[in-house]
């Protein structure tokens, strides 16, 4: 059967001489895998269009199950040209799409990350605070998997706290923490920014103007969250600029 | 003797392109040849996989501690043109537009795919550079993504030891016909237009 439907290329991986399996995250049909054949010829009809960050109505025949359906057009509709093109702004954009595979199972329908997905990288595409966005990205997408940790109060009795449990995924007040396992300490206003950040409009992040400190703070506690509930190491994170 | 026959077959289908048809007409081709042939081709095979290993400064294949472009005086040793692989060099080298030195990285970097630049061979390409008498660094790599981020990548290794980084330009095939360009292609060529 052959279907229809506006995807963004995440990555990319040869197969064979010049062929290409090409991960799309799509409109309707979530995160999908595709073959494409000879895209790295040079008179290839598929042209730049399969490179990551491009975005392109694209067309691809298989059963409607089909682990590998075959990808017969991409038609380009927008390119993060400046994104691609900024070394350091690649790196982001791989952490959070490599923190998208592996939390969003593929061929899962919900339209929230591709819109959240292509949202993020407009505004990135439009200017700074590069920080707040990936991290307002990953919140978001965490509350999608549904894997958001819970920093506002205790996740047992509701009161306040500022132990944070890897392992509960919450914060726990000084009643409840019982000290097992690895918690680490978050500050009032860290804690005070994340349930702003939740209730905020992605298109009015740019208002936000929030210490360095509380960002960083919540930065390397999401990341770790993150690590614990993929049990997998970024390899994103490995890569070093300088 | 079928069994042998069967065996060659399917050794011969692990090659590139090579499907189970192909494999199986290349095997009866090869029992029709003179054994000598045959041999030789055998023997070509043995060879290569005993005896070919990077070069030590270039990192291209070669059967040598040293390469023989590298061992080659009469090349402008100004210049090194930065590659991905040693296929690369062949396809360069047959354009006959360069005959200066080349640089393989083995890889492109891939942070997605883990694939970071202790992975490749920059430093190494940092290291000739600092030790003199280059000019010149046409990076070469594959015009995608992971080649153009490799590209900046070197850019910025390389800033600090003064030396002018180039890379190659993008632009349309010859032979082609602009209608059938995309969008991308098409305005990289149009932004690194030349003057007639």
């Amino acid at each position: 059967m052959l279907q229809r439907t506006e995807g963004i290329v995440l990555r990319t991986t040869p197969y064979g001489e010049a062929d290409l399996i090409v991960t799309f995250l799509t409109k309707d049909h979530g995160i999908i895998k595709v073959f494409a054949k000879s895209p790295r010829k040079v008179k290839s009809r598929f042209g730049s269009s399969l490179e990551p960050l491009t975005c392109s109505r694209i067309s691809f025949w298989g059963k409607e199950d089909s682990a590998l359906p075959r990808l017969t057009q991409a038609d380009i509709t927008h390119v993060y040209s400046s994104i691609r093109e900024s070394l350091s702004g690649f790196l982001k954009v791989s952490e959070l799409i490599e923190l998208t595979l592996y939390l969003v199972p593929e061929r899962d329908r919900s339209r929230n990350v591709f819109s959240l997905l292509m949202r993020t990288l407009a505004l990135m595409e439009a200017g700074p605070a590069e920080q707040l966005i990936t991290l307002f990205y990953k919140l978001k997408l965490l509350d999608i998997a549904g894997f958001l940790p819970r920093l506002q109060s205790c996740g047992r009795c509701g009161g306040e706290g500022d132990a944070f449990h890897l392992m509960q995924g919450t914060v726990l007040c000084g009643n409840c923490c019982t000290g097992d396992g690895q918690v680490s300490r978050l500050s009032r206003s860290a804690r005070t920014f994340f349930s702003t950040l939740l209730k905020w409009e992605m298109s009015k992040l740019h208002r936000l103007k929030p210490a360095e400190g509380i960002i960083r703070e919540l930065v390397v506690l999401i990341d770790e969250h993150a690590q614990y509930v993929t049990e997998k190491n970024l390899r994103t994170k490995s890569f070093r600029v300088g | 003797m079928h069994g042998i026959i069967e065996n060659l077959i399917n050794q011969l289908t692990r090659l590139p392109g090579i499907g189970r048809k192909s494999a199986q007409r290349l095997a009866f081709f090869i029992l029709s040849m003179p054994e000598s042939e045959a041999m030789s081709i055998a023997e070509a095979i043995r060879t290569v996989k005993q005896t070919a290993r990077f070069c030590n400064t270039c990192f291209n294949i070669t059967d040598n501690e040293i390469c023989e472009v590298c061992s080659d005086d009469s090349r402008d040793r100004s210049r090194i043109v930065v590659v991905e692989e040693p296929s690369n060099i062949l396809v360069i080298e047959r354009s006959g537009a360069f005959r200066c030195l080349y640089h393989v990285l083995l890889g492109a970097l891939s942070p997605i795919d883990g694939v970071t630049p202790e992975k490749l061979k920059i430093k190494e390409l940092a290291d000739r550079v600092a030790a003199g008498g280059i000019q010149e660094v046409v990076v070469a790599t594959n015009p995608n993504t992971k080649g153009e981020i490799t590209a900046q990548y070197i850019k910025e290794v390389l800033a600090p030891l003064g030396v002018k980084v180039t890379r190659i330009a993008y632009g349309l095939p010859m032979g082609s016909d602009i209608e059938f360009a995309d969008e991308v292609t098409l305005s990289k060529a149009l932004a690194g237009r030349r003057e007639l």
